[in-house]
């Protein structure tokens, strides 16, 4: 038995402990947010965030995440009105929208750390979440927008 | 041309012989085409089994739900939808919400007669009787409310979902209607034609970028895809394939390391009696981290089958056999005689044109859920073609096609992928071999091996120019596998000009092009080495991605070979004459003038010819009618590219483009969609390349098929025309207009002219030399 704390609450799970934390936040504890894209560390949908980090939770065994706290776009924030999920509504960014909470994700590991990135840092950030809709253009305006919002600007 | 020919059948038996019914049932005011006029028969079963179709419900707190029979694959086709019906319905934006039919013939698209989601052609070929379905609604809630009121009918006025009477100032809201119970109708279709729908100076919320409504379920992981369905008891499919894309047949399958995977439950050999899967196998396990390990632990043989040696070069070397023999072309254009004006030219002048295997990859690998229940099959995915999945799951399991039940879902991603039925097919045999519900994911290497791609395309374009440059004629021939002719339905195929027989239009839309050019002839070839060993299938603007590819780059060609400059010469080539002026048709009307307005737009926008430009960088333009000739989108851009001279490499600076597209429903989700399809069609240009190799697709993952990312994407400048022409579609043609432009761009810049897509840095450099 694993126990984990997601979004501040403790799970228990039987797998074992090379089971990549994807498949046991998705398939075990069927918290659908978080979306397998590749299974290889390539496209950035399943990211989540581990002790506030991105990471690539199809990368990671779930035993990597005993005692440390994950967070799923679904813990984000508790209504759902995170600054970057409303600019992403604001901006009208999500076409298909299957990458998108990979994107969001993302994106506020960044600004966690700096809520006032250039454009070249939010390229460099999130160069490595696929988005097959290419909605590139908008995810950058969102994330612009949600950094000044984040700013108090 | 096939929509059409469709169309006018489908409608016949469809919506014209049929009612529109309004009228109460369980406190809910449902709104639908029905065969019945009997009111009550209809609703007796109640607003969730409406028969035939609930379209719109207004239930008592004033929601209105559109149920659309339209797979949202990013598109917010749904949303438009209920944007279609609030405009004549009158009903707030605040009070709209969405639903995805069942596949029930009911929820069929009253024009095609089927559930199918693609060519671009939802809104065109919906926009009127979502329209009238909203107008026979406003019209049968205004009836009532002037009852409930004591006022004449007249005297009231429908908006923000109340009716109101001015000059006694009393009002009664949608809710209180639907809560009256007096709001009931039975228009016919006479009835329903003659409802004078409003004039586009009348449109209150068409031409409004309202919010879609399915964007918040997109930011905080609520949105329901296929692959989030759990089922009490399900249990988990994961495929083991053989090492060639199709013909493979399973010879041995030894199971007993499976065996000792904890949860393994079973290795199901796929006996497809569709043939739409070979060699398949899957394991299926308590766990999907089970299934997995299952299916690598699996040891199978295979017969390879007859296509285990197949290449990228032996299809080129059918194609080029088949067009140098010059037989088995079936003719989509012949006008005049191109030939004989060959013959006579003053220049005559030739080139080949060759697109690569491209993958679908979308983000959410295909995936489907299959459960039985008192023999009804239930499948629960994504899919765009929800008729044929039917016919397919039925005929896979040998049951009616009564007995199955598609549950539409998000989809994360479709640009023609789910078009295709192969998904379900694992999951229906896997669950009955089981007896248990099954949900089968395919890893990312599943997903792209055997994707029914892109075909890989040869043309050979043969054009004669008169004395002043000017094409006088034009030979294309094209030559690839039929994606369409596979799926075997008759009525999606062509009749070839010279009745030849049905040949696969849909291979070489777009070669039927605007431009006035009194001889032009062409050929559509099926290249049978390519059909059987790469199922192929249609990906995000199919034809006209590579007819449009050759046209566009020949007419840059020509341009540059006799000192014309190639946006004058288009714009002469567009003038609107004879069959290129349009016709009488809401889509086509204005014909080819409209392109070159078009044009016009991008070019005066990019700064074409005027700004200076930086070493080695250069301008390139193209013009395209995509999708079909009966449902053009007028489409223009310019390409801004620098290329590095001593790599070869291309840097894309801005696209500029420019789309007529009639009337835009919501200009944001238009320019959201061109956004999109402009970048699908630089990435198409530029990054993505597939290859076949011992009769498999050689790129597995997303490291060695490569969409692009952030860093590429340029700069995008959308200008959309919305002149108060019928609605079009918005969601491919930006795809087919920038490989060109790119590539007449890279001619420009540093006189390369490449001829094969994508282009790599690599044929730039050589072209250069050459």
């Amino acid at each position: 038995m694993i126990n984990l704390t997601i979004n501040g609450k403790e799970q228990k799970v039987d797998v074992a402990g090379d089971t990549p934390l994807l498949w046991v936040i998705r398939e075990h504890l069927q918290m659908t947010g978080t979306k397998f894209g590749c299974g290889a560390g390539l496209c950035g949908s399943c990211t989540v965030h581990i002790n506030g980090e991105a990471v690539r939770s199809c990368q990671t065994a779930v035993s990597e995440a005993v005692g440390k706290k994950v967070t799923t776009i679904e813990g984000l924030d508790s209504k759902g009105q995170h600054p970057l999920q409303r600019a992403f509504v604001a901006e009208q960014v999500p076409q298909c929208g299957y990458c998108q909470s990979g994107q969001i994700m993302q994106a506020a590991a960044l600004l966690a750390k700096n809520n006032d990135p250039s454009k070249a840092e939010i390229v460099e950030h999130m160069n490595g979440n696929l988005c097959r809709c290419m909605t590139y253009a908008r995810i950058q305006r969102a994330i612009l927008r949600a950094a000044a919002d984040m700013r108090g600007v | 041309m096939n929509a059409i020919t469709k169309t006018d059948k489908a409608t016949d038996a469809g919506v014209s012989r049929r009612f529109f019914l309004v009228g109460s049932a369980a406190g809910t005011l449902v709104l639908g085409y029905a065969a019945t006029s009997k009111l009550s028969e209809a609703l007796a079963a109640g607003p969730g089994a409406f028969a035939p179709s609930a379209w719109v419900a207004i239930n008592k707190d004033g929601k209105v739900e559109v149920t659309v029979g339209k797979a949202d694959m990013g598109q917010h086709i749904a949303s438009t939808m209920a944007q279609i019906v609030a405009e004549e319905l009158e009903s707030s934006w605040k009070d709209m919400t969405i639903a995805f039919a069942s596949n029930d013939p009911k929820y069929n698209d009253p024009v095609l007669g089927a559930q199918i989601t693609g060519g671009s052609w939802s809104t065109g070929m919906n926009f009127d009787a979502m329209s009238r379905a909203g107008a026979a609604g406003r019209i049968t809630l205004i009836k009532a409310a002037a009852e409930m009121m004591g006022v004449p009918e007249a005297e009231c006025q429908a908006r923000e979902s109340r009716v109101r009477h001015t000059k006694s100032n009393k009002a009664v809201t949608y809710a209180q209607i639907v809560a009256s119970g007096k709001a009931a109708k039975v228009w016919t279709a006479d009835e329903l034609k003659a409802i004078k729908l409003k004039a586009p100076a009348q449109y209150r919320l068409i031409g409004q970028s309202v919010p879609q409504l399915d964007i918040p379920s997109k930011t905080n992981g609520t949105a329901r895809y296929g692959i989030d369905t759990f089922l009490p008891g399900m249990l988990y499919g994961k495929l083991a394939l053989p090492p060639v894309r199709y013909g493979a047949k399973v010879t041995g399958l030894d199971d007993a390391e499976a065996k000792k995977v904890p949860g393994f439950v079973q290795a199901v050999v796929l006996d497809d009696k569709t043939g739409t899967t070979s060699g398949w196998v899957v394991a299926v396990a308590k766990t999907y981290e089970g299934a997995r390990k299952a299916a690598d632990a699996l040891k199978i043989t295979y017969d390879k089958g007859p296509h285990a040696a197949v290449t990228d070069a032996a299809i080129v070397a059918e194609a080029k056999r088949l067009q140098a023999e010059g037989t088995a072309g079936f003719l989509f254009v012949k006008n005049g005689d191109s030939a004989g004006a060959i013959g006579t030219a003053a220049k005559v002048m030739e080139a080949e044109y060759l697109t690569s295997l491209n993958i679908h990859a979308p983000m959410e690998p295909m995936n489907a859920t299959a459960r039985e229940e008192n023999g009804t099959w239930h499948i629960y995915t994504g899919n765009q073609f929800a008729t044929r999945t039917t016919g397919i799951a039925a005929a896979v399991l040998g049951v009616e096609q009564a007995k199955i039940v598609m549950h539409q879902h998000y989809l994360g991603g479709g640009f023609g992928r789910r078009l295709e039925s192969d998904m379900v097919i694992p999951a229906l045999l896997a669950a009955k071999a089981v007896g248990k519900p099954v949900k089968v994911i395919y890893s990312r290497e599943d997903d792209m091996r055997m994707d029914f791609t892109r075909p890989l395309t040869y043309q050979k374009v043969k054009v004669g120019l008169d004395g002043n440059g000017k094409p006088v004629a034009l030979e294309h021939d094209v030559i690839g596998a039929w994606p369409t002719a596979r799926w075997g339905i008759p009525e999606f195929l062509t009749p070839a000009v010279d009745k030849k027989g049905p040949h696969d239009s849909f291979t070489v839309n777009g070669a039927d092009a605007w431009y006035t050019i009194p001889n032009h002839t062409v050929r559509n070839y099926k290249n049978e080495v390519a059909q059987n060993a790469t199922p192929s299938g249609q990906l995000r603007s199919v034809a006209p991605a590579w007819t449009f590819w050759a046209l566009e780059s020949v007419m840059d060609e020509i341009a540059a070979a006799t000192g014309q400059d190639p946006v004058e010469m288009r714009l002469a080539l567009l003038d609107g004459s004879g069959a290129n002026a349009g016709g009488d048709k809401p889509q086509t009307s204005g014909g080819a003038k409209r392109l070159a307005n078009a044009l016009r737009t991008a070019v005066g926008r990019s700064g074409y010819g005027a700004i200076k430009l930086g070493p080695n960088e250069g301008m390139g333009v193209a013009a395209v009618s995509s999708q079909e000739r009966s449902s053009p989108t007028w489409t223009a851009c310019v390409a801004h590219v620098a290329v590095d001279p001593g790599s070869g490499a291309v840097t894309v600076k801005r696209l500029t483009i420019a789309m007529d597209v009639g009337t835009a429903i919501n200009p944001d989700g238009v320019k959201a969609q061109i956004e999109g399809s402009a970048l699908w069609g630089a990435s198409i240009a530029l990054h993505e390349k597939a290859t076949m190799k011992n009769g498999a697709i050689e790129q597995t993952n997303f490291d060695g098929y490569t969409p692009m990312r952030m860093a590429d994407a340029p700069e995008i400048d959308i200008s959309i025309i919305s002149n108060g022409e019928a609605p079009v579609g918005c969601g491919e043609p930006a795809v087919t207009v920038v490989a060109p432009a790119i590539a007449n761009a890279i001619f420009k810049a540093v006189g390369a002219r490449v001829r094969s897509l994508p282009i790599t840095a690599e044929a730039v450099k050589a072209a250069m030399k050459a």
